[in-house]
């Protein structure tokens, strides 16, 4: 399991980053005592590092410089400051990348996959599993049993979106946002035309009745 | 300084020259003096003073057109007082000391009130960064309510983002160092950046986007174009109408980038085209559907500025809106 070591001083927030990753399959490594913290990022060895730039005492740039000094990890910037002039220093200063509060969660979760990837320390599947199907997101195609069909593009964000949280009910809303994350910007009519051919794709691999309406809330694999 | 003006400033002497005059002849006829001596003494008389007023005239209207230019050439008409050539009487030396003690004190006091609204300025901006941390943990805890609850809270708190936003731009904007960086940008990853920004807004108004041809390389300060693209289509969810689509689409322009942004909303009225970038206008729209601040295309204007790019809009009521940003070349 990858840890990620979250250095931010609102408990509310690392409360709930920490419920989140959690949540995303990570191991959340808070620092509560903000002392010592390159020393308990040595002594943690975390995979990733989300770190705030209004910490108590003293900045995260310096922060960060003293990091990269003891971990050669990706560090990822989160924080309120959002002029030109902070990204560029904290990305001169050995960050990997530079998100401004207040984010949006997906986005959160695809940079702390991508600087991952990147890393190349990444366990993230290139195939998504749940309920008997198999997703090769870098192939665009589904599998099941031995029956497998190639998706568009829009076909491939939405299961994934789905088969990333099985179980729960989507709100339609929540699945165009992640669509558009994704720069496809489709309408409610569209989201609907796709849903359908999806569930036709789907029904070719003897699934029919895998992706449930629930009327007035959203979808639910 | 013209001449009437001159000659009504000594009216009091020029007159009690002339009485004293008048009464010395007088004086020199009564006791004897013959009638011809005392013309020709009255006439060279009266030239003598001719001569000083005509002088003391000229020299006093060559100083002012001499300060009159100084003044005018001065680019900062508060530094008259440090040009101004040396005094060559004493009473002008007193005048110019006197103002010069006046400009002291206004310099005092505009710099009091300077500092005193950096100071305001500086609180804004770090208050609208503190007030970003618990909008992000009401985001984060909105996400565990049902789904119905998160979607209108999430809602209010897209709301209460562009709201903090544009305090934030405002403060930006105002500040004489302003922090921006111009620096080589792609305008597809600005324009991604803005729609992903509002997709909360865009989506529960149905709004449709559409983007074409934005491949293009600008050089801006991203952050900043951000804001604006940002407000341009909160300002397109607004006022928009039926089956709303928003299309943004670029071309190059020479070695300028021209993005367009239209609309086919509820347009803008022609009488109220010139002044929607005033400060606070909110025109018939903003004050029918209420809300509206006047701030958003003020600050857009104040930042294009500043960012050297070129804002037009144009509108057809009732059918559609179209703002142009015409990005600067490179300088090379």
């Amino acid at each position: 399991m990858q840890q990620v070591m979250i250095i931010e001083d609102d408990p509310a927030i690392r409360e709930e980053l920490k419920l989140l990753l959690k949540n995303e399959g990570y191991r959340p490594l808070p620092v509560e005592d903000f002392t010592d913290i390159a020393g308990q990022a040595a002594q943690w060895g975390p995979d990733l590092i989300l770190l705030d730039i209004g910490l108590p005492g003293r900045d995260g740039f310096s922060l960060c410089a003293g990091l990269r000094r003891s971990v050669s990890v990706p560090i990822i910037f989160v924080t309120s400051r959002d002029s030109s002039l902070d990204e560029i220093q904290a990305l001169s200063l050995g960050g990997d990348d530079y998100i401004t509060k207040p984010y949006n969660v997906p986005v959160l979760l695809a940079r702390i996959k991508a600087a991952l990837r990147r890393n190349g320390n990444s366990s993230e599947a290139e195939v998504l599993e749940t309920r008997g199907l198999r997703l090769h997101l870098t192939r665009g195609m589904v599998s099941a049993g031995t029956k497998s069909v190639l998706l568009t593009r829009n076909e491939l964000q939405i299961l994934a979106c789905l088969m990333g949280r099985p179980g729960d009910i989507v709100p339609r809303a929540e699945l165009m946002e992640t669509l558009w994350d994704n720069q496809i910007y489709i309408d409610d009519n569209t989201l609907s035309v796709n849903m359908t051919r999806l569930r036709g794709k789907l029904e070719e691999l003897g699934l029919p009745d895998l992706i449930k309406t629930r009327r007035g809330m959203g979808y639910q694999l | 300084m013209t001449i009437s003006a001159f000659v009504s400033d000594r009216l009091g002497r020029i007159l009690l020259q002339a009485i004293l005059t008048v009464a010395s002849m007088g004086f020199l006829l009564a006791t004897g003096t013959q009638a011809g001596v005392v013309g020709i003494l009255m006439l060279v008389w009266l030239l003598v003073i001719l001569c000083v007023q005509s002088m003391d005239y000229l020299k006093a209207h060559g100083r002012l057109e001499e300060l009159e230019t100084i003044m005018e050439r001065l680019d900062r008409k508060y530094l008259f007082l440090e040009c101004v050539p040396a005094p060559r009487t004493a009473y002008e030396r007193s005048l110019l000391e006197l103002l010069r003690r006046a400009g002291k004190s206004m310099i005092e006091t505009v710099s009091d009130a300077q500092a005193a609204q950096r100071e305001y300025r500086d609180y804004v901006e770090s208050w609208v960064h503190e007030i970003k941390t618990p909008i992000t943990a009401a985001g984060l805890i909105c996400r565990s309510a049902e789904p119905r609850l998160r979607q209108k809270l999430s809602q209010e708190l897209a709301h209460i983002e562009a709201h903090v936003e544009r305090a934030l731009f405002y403060a930006r904007a105002e500040s004489p160092e302003k922090d921006f960086i111009v620096r080589q940008s792609s305008l597809s990853d600005i324009a991604a950046t803005a729609i992903s920004r509002h997709r909360t807004l865009l989506i529960q108004s149905g709004v449709r986007v559409e983007t074409k041809n934005l491949e293009h390389t600008v050089y801006t300060d991203n952050k900043w174009a951000v804001f604006i693209l940002g407000q341009l289509l909160q300002n397109a969810a607004r006022y928009r109408g039926r089956e709303p689509l928003v299309t943004l689409s670029a071309r190059q322009l020479g070695k300028q980038v021209q993005l367009q942004v239209q609309d086919n909303g509820m347009g803008i009225p022609a009488h109220e085209l010139p002044r929607i970038f005033d400060r606070g206008f909110t025109g018939s729209n903003g004050r029918s559907r209420g809300g509206s601040t006047g701030m958003g295309l003020y600050l857009c204007r104040l930042l294009a500025n500043c960012l050297e790019i070129n804002l037009q809009i144009t509108s057809e009521e009732g059918k559609e809106t179209t703002v142009i940003l015409t990005f600067p070349a490179r300088e090379d």
